[in-house]
Order: C-alpha cells, then sequence, then structure tokens
C-alpha cells in the first residue's frame, strides 16, 4: 500500500497525540498508601494456625456467618478433627456459624460500631490478606497526638480505628516481633482463604482446563492452517495518488 | 460427515417440511464470505459464545438465587446470603457464578472491539446502516442487562451504583420524578427495586437474544464487510464452511484461554471484574468514598459527569449515544475503510484513545485535574461527530482495490 511520507508523518502525529493525552492520567493516583507486602500461603499448617489465632483472639467480637464449624472439617484445606470442632464449638451445633459471643448491642456500647464480619473480609478490602496483615501490624502512636493509642493505625483510611490493638502491636517487646508478624501472617491467610474457600480447587481444576485449551487452541491453529493453504491471499493494493480530494473524485470512488 | 448428516433421507425428509436444512445451509455453510477478513472479523462469533454461557450460567444461578432486600441480622440480605451460598454452598457454584461475572466482562471487552472494527473499516455504512443500528441497539440491552444485573449481588457498590443512576432518570424533565419512583418501585432503592431489576436483568437477555438475531439476518442479506472497505468481485469470496468456521473456532479458543485464566485464576480480575467494595452488604445509611460503576461503563459515566448539572449530564449522554446510532449519516464519505481514509484513520484512533481516557476519568473519584483530563477526551469524542461528515472533503483520493466489477 503506497502512502506518501507526509500521510504516514499525520498517522504518527496522531499516535503521539493520543499517547501524549493518556500519559497525564498515569500521573493522578500515585498517593495512595502502600500496604505491608505479605506472603500468603495456603498449606493445611498455616490455615489451622490462622484459626487458632482467630477464634482465640478475633472471634472475641468479630463473626463469621457464612462458615459453620463442620466447614472447618470438611474443607480439605483446613481439616480439623471432630474433637478440636467440638471443643471450639462448645454449646454450639455444629452446624451453627462461627458466631462471637460479643452482641450487636454490646459492641455498639463498646466500640461505636458492629465489628465486620469476616467471611468475605478479605475479598472486601483492596490488597486482601496484605490489608488485613497491615491492618493488624499498623498501630502506632499519633503524631499529632490527637487519636488515643490502641485507636491510632498507620493503614487504616483516615488513621482512627475502632479495633483495639488486638495482637498488642503497639510498643511490642523487639524480640517478640518475629512471632507477632507470623501471627498476623497466619491469620491473614486464614482469612483470605476462608474468603473463597474453593479457591485451591478453582486453581487446581483450572490446571486441567488451561492445559486443554492450550492443546486445542493449537489443534485448531494447525487446522486452520490446513483450511486455509488453498486461498490465495491478498487483493490488489489501492493507489494513493497524493494529491487533494476533489469534488469530481468521488464518482469515481464509488465503486458499488 | 456434515455433508452425509445434511444429505441422509432424515435431513431430507425434515428440509421438506421445514426448510431447516437449507437454512443451515445457506447461512452456515455455504454463506458467502470475502475471503481477506483477518481476525478483527471473529469476535462477532465470540460475543455469540458468550451470549450463550451469560444465559446458561444466569439460568442456573437464579435457581439458587434470591432476589430479596429483606435483613437477615448484621446488615445483611438474603440476597446477599444466597450468593454466598451459591460461592460455598452449591455444588460448583462458585464456577458457575464466576463465569457468569467474568462474561459480563468479556462480553463488553468483545464488543468493544467488535464495535471499533466496525468504524474502522467502515462496516457501518450504506447498505449496512440497518446492522450497524441492531448492534448498537445490542450494545444498549448489554449496558441495560449489567446495569440490572449488578443490584442484583446487593453489596454496597450494587446499592449506591443503582441509587445513582436511578436519580439521573429523576432529573428527566417533566416526567422525572414519576419515572425514578416507577424505576426504584418506590421512593429509595429497596426490596422492590431489586425485585424488578431481577425481571428486568432476566427479560434483557431475551431481548438481548432477539436483536442478535435480527443483527445476523441484516449480516446475511447485505454480506460482511472487509477490511479494503470494497465490495469484492466473486472470485475473492470463499464459502464460510470450512474457512471461517474454522478460522473463527480458532479464535474463539484463543479467547477463552484468556477467559478461563481469568475464571480460575483471577476471578476477581484486580477489582476490575469484581469490585472490593461490593463484598459489603449494602448500607443504605453509608455512602462509598468513591462510587463508580464497572470499567466497561466508566466511559459514559464520565460523560454523564461532564457537566456540572445533572439535567446537562443527561443531556450529553443522550446525544453521545444517538450520535453512535447517526454514525451511517454522518459519514459522507463514499470509501468504507480507513486504510484508504489517513485523516480519518487518525480520527479514529483519536476517538478510540479519547474513549479509553473518558473511561480512565470515570474509573476513579472526582479530582480537578481528572475532571477537565475527561473534559479534554469528551470535546474529542464530540468532535469526531461533528467533523466526520466534512472529512471526507480532505483526504487524498485514492484508487481502490480489486473492487466489484
Amino acid at each position: 500500500m503506497f502512502i506518501t511520507p507526509k500521510q504516514q508523518l499525520y498517522s504518527k502525529y496522531a499516535l503521539a497525540a493520543a499517547l501524549i493525552f493518556i500519559w497525564p492520567t498515569m500521573q493522578v493516583h500515585a498517593d495512595e498508601i502502600a500496604l505491608k507486602p505479605v506472603k500468603i500461603t495456603m498449606d493445611r499448617n498455616t490455615l489451622q494456625k490462622g484459626l487458632a489465632v482467630y477464634t482465640d483472639i478475633c472471634m472475641g467480637c468479630h463473626s463469621m456467618r457464612y462458615v459453620s464449624y463442620r466447614d472447618l472439617m470438611e474443607y480439605p484445606e483446613l481439616h480439623i478433627s471432630r474433637t478440636k470442632a467440638d471443643a471450639l464449638r462448645g454449646e454450639n451445633a455444629l452446624t451453627a456459624p462461627l458466631k462471637s459471643p460479643l452482641s450487636e448491642e454490646d459492641a455498639k456500647v463498646s466500640y461505636g460500631i458492629v465489628p465486620p464480619d469476616m467471611s468475605v473480609l478479605a475479598k472486601a478490602r483492596v490488597g486482601g490478606g496484605a490489608y488485613i496483615y497491615s491492618i493488624i501490624t499498623g498501630f502506632a502512636h499519633d503524631p499529632s497526638g490527637r487519636i488515643p493509642d490502641g485507636n491510632y493505625n498507620l493503614y487504616f483510611p483516615g488513621h482512627r480505628i475502632a479495633m483495639n490493638d488486638p495482637l498488642g502491636w503497639l510498643d511490642h517487646d523487639p524480640g517478640d516481633e518475629k512471632a507477632l508478624l507470623e501471627q498476623a501472617r497466619d491469620v491473614a491467610s486464614f482469612l483470605t482463604f476462608i474468603s473463597d474457600p474453593h479457591q485451591i480447587e478453582r486453581h487446581n481444576i483450572g490446571k486441567y482446563v488451561m492445559g486443554f485449551m492450550v492443546i486445542i487452541t493449537i489443534l485448531l491453529w494447525l487446522l486452520n492452517r490446513e483450511v486455509w493453504r488453498d486461498v490465495k491471499h491478498g487483493l490488489p493494493d489501492a493507489q494513493f495518488q497524493g494529491r487533494e480530494r476533489r469534488d469530481s473524485d468521488i464518482d469515481n470512488d464509488q465503486r458499488e | 460427515m456434515i455433508k452425509e448428516i445434511l444429505d441422509s433421507p432424515i435431513a431430507t425428509w425434515v428440509d421438506e417440511r421445514t426448510h431447516a436444512i437449507r437454512y443451515v445451509r445457506y447461512h452456515l455453510l455455504d454463506y458467502p464470505t470475502p475471503k481477506n477478513l483477518n481476525y478483527w472479523y471473529a469476535f462477532g462469533s465470540i460475543a455469540i459464545v458468550i451470549l450463550a454461557i451469560q444465559i446458561l450460567t444466569g439460568l442456573f444461578l437464579a435457581m439458587s438465587y434470591k432476589p430479596s432486600a429483606l435483613l437477615t441480622g448484621g446488615g445483611f440480605t438474603e440476597a446477599f446470603d444466597s450468593i454466598e451460598r451459591i460461592m460455598r454452598s452449591v455444588n460448583y457454584g462458585w464456577l458457575i457464578r464466576y463465569l457468569h461475572a467474568v462474561g459480563a466482562s468479556a462480553f463488553f471487552f468483545v464488543i468493544y472491539l467488535h464495535m471499533a472494527r466496525s468504524i474502522y473499516y467502515g462496516s457501518y455504512k450504506k447498505p449496512r446502516e440497518f446492522l450497524w443500528i441492531m448492534g448498537v441497539a445490542i450494545f444498549f440491552l448489554m449496558q441495560a442487562a449489567v446495569f440490572f444485573g449488578y443490584l442484583l449481588p446487593w453489596g454496597q457498590m450494587s446499592f449506591w451504583g443503582a441509587t445513582v443512576i436511578t436519580n439521573i432518570f429523576g432529573a428527566t424533565p417533566i416526567i422525572g420524578h414519576w419515572l425514578q419512583e416507577f424505576v426504584r418501585g418506590g421512593f429509595s432503592v429497596g426490596d422492590p427495586t431489586l425485585n424488578r431489576f431481577y425481571v428486568f436483568h432476566f427479560l434483557a437477555p431475551l431481548m438481548l437474544v432477539v436483536a442478535v438475531l435480527w443483527h445476523i439476518m441484516a449480516l446475511h442479506v447485505t454480506h460482511s464487510n472487509n477490511p479494503t472497505g470494497v465490495t469484492l468481485k466473486k472470485k475473492h469470496i470463499i464459502p464460510f464452511h470450512p474457512y471461517y468456521t474454522v478460522k473463527d473456532l480458532f479464535g474463539i479458543a484463543l479467547f477463552f484461554t484468556l477467559f478461563f485464566y481469568f475464571v480460575f485464576y483471577n476471578p476477581t480480575g484486580y477489582g476490575f471484574i469484581l469490585e472490593p467494595d461490593n463484598f459489603n452488604p449494602a448500607n443504605p445509611l453509608k455512602t462509598p468514598p468513591d462510587i463508580s460503576p464497572l470499567w466497561y461503563l466508566t466511559p459514559w459515566y464520565e460523560i454523564l459527569r461532564l457537566l456540572p448539572s445533572k439535567l446537562g449530564g443527561i443531556a450529553i449522554l443522550n446525544i453521545a449515544f444517538i450520535l453512535l446510532f447517526l454514525l451511517p449519516w454522518l459519514d459522507r464519505s463514499p470509501v468504507r475503510s480507513a486504510r484508504y481514509r489517513p485523516r480519518f484513520k487518525m480520527m479514529v484512533l483519536l476517538l478510540f484513545s479519547s474513549i479509553l481516557v473518558l473511561g480512565y476519568c470515570g474509573h476513579h473519584g472526582v479530582s480537578p485535574m481528572l475532571t477537565w483530563i475527561g473534559r479534554g477526551a469528551g470535546i474529542i469524542y464530540f468532535c469526531f461527530f461533528l467533523v466526520l461528515p466534512f472529512v471526507h472533503k480532505f483526504e487524498p483520493t485514492v484508487t481502490l482495490p480489486d473492487g466489484e466489477a
């Protein structure tokens, strides 16, 4: 196809204009708080330790309405024993959800709000597990001194959080740091898992699906090449005459 | 093997009584197609497959979903609970739901590329005006379908998205109040809204199927355009089967490899397919800091926000959509394809980038800088349609390739 250098230049101008136009939009949202990086793992050991942190600490206030004690036994990734489930549930039925003993009314009196349900929390926050990890290890002293200790959090939007430092992160002994970070990582992993409890199964099935799709795509590509072998490609090129359009040209172009 | 089946006595018997077999022959096997269609032309077939997936998965979801905003404690509702039941307890419910959610985004992705192809190669032009109009109608029906569908999980974004959009209905002159209450089924978004949106969401695919059939009927009268935009001579025409059945199948397989990557490994699509805030149950007392629709609606949402007044926003959004319908009549060039129209090509690329920028601005919250960038993009969008009727006067002359004799 013949295009005059001038026209080529115009096309390049257009592309450059489009790029310059898009560029400033990329610069606008660079000021969001970066979360602490964390490696979320879903092996049984981590998840069971995370469950323990959840039942020992978080469940004091937070419920999980979509997760029952029986679920904890039945999800193969978690797979706690019946004895352990019985110990956790106490008087509750095996099919009962993991409900906090703190009633909504009492929570409102103590904290001003009802603590959010934890079943889908990891999916409901930008950053997921990293958000949870950052929040519970993000307690600090307010540099301006306005927010009381235990309610100031580096990663919470607005920094004022109703939740009181659950792991005792604030002013922790440097020697405990490793253990605290591990607890935080375990519970973040557990909450990420429980927010979408079929995700491991999904990844496992996904391997076969992707494998199948890649193979069938390659086969169809080969078939396509074979089928099209006898078709002669290409049409004669259009000829640009390299001058501005005159009205008399329009009739020449009308080929229908 | 297809030949044997279609020639079999049973097929002949059916055909003599219904013409079904000759429809298949005409529309799927012998249907004349230009030989030079590239992979951009596969998106139509891909879109049909996605529509089928949406309808099937939608039916299965409807078996377990409960359209009810009745509270079940802790701010949760029956609708939200039923979605979580699908995700956790229904056998392979997670797969069906993720297919449906990713399918919605995939549908728009494919349709945008399909439309872009059509604009670039001038496929909307005479004699394919009706084909284009049905296409735009399908696009609007899809927008309606996702808008209604997005309310159903009854999360924060569902609720507030529906509130914002139904507020816009309220700004319509004279009938605004009546219209808003009619759409909501009350004074605010609530249980009646959810019920009627569920019905509308179920109605949308029925209308979509009719519109798609009409779209294909129109295509099969005027036949496909091709990248040169020229009506081709007979020697460049080949049958649909096996050439395009196989080529489209390859395109479909390639696309669905990407599709299944998202379904199985990244179903929330970094928040672009399922927004994080929508996993919080709807709370009518707590407005989210940023309310924005999913990515495929953001360009139009940004156009809605371009002007400071609500009514002005609706007005220019309507104009933006009407201009899309009028495209075949606004473009007065006898040459179809942008390949042979360097000025038009430049304009088209600017149009596409302006829609991308509008989408970016619509996705993010309001800030003075983004507002102005959005306005710039909006001006380019409208300028495209403003300049289009005159641009052919400035194009260089061209002798088109081997056309119809």
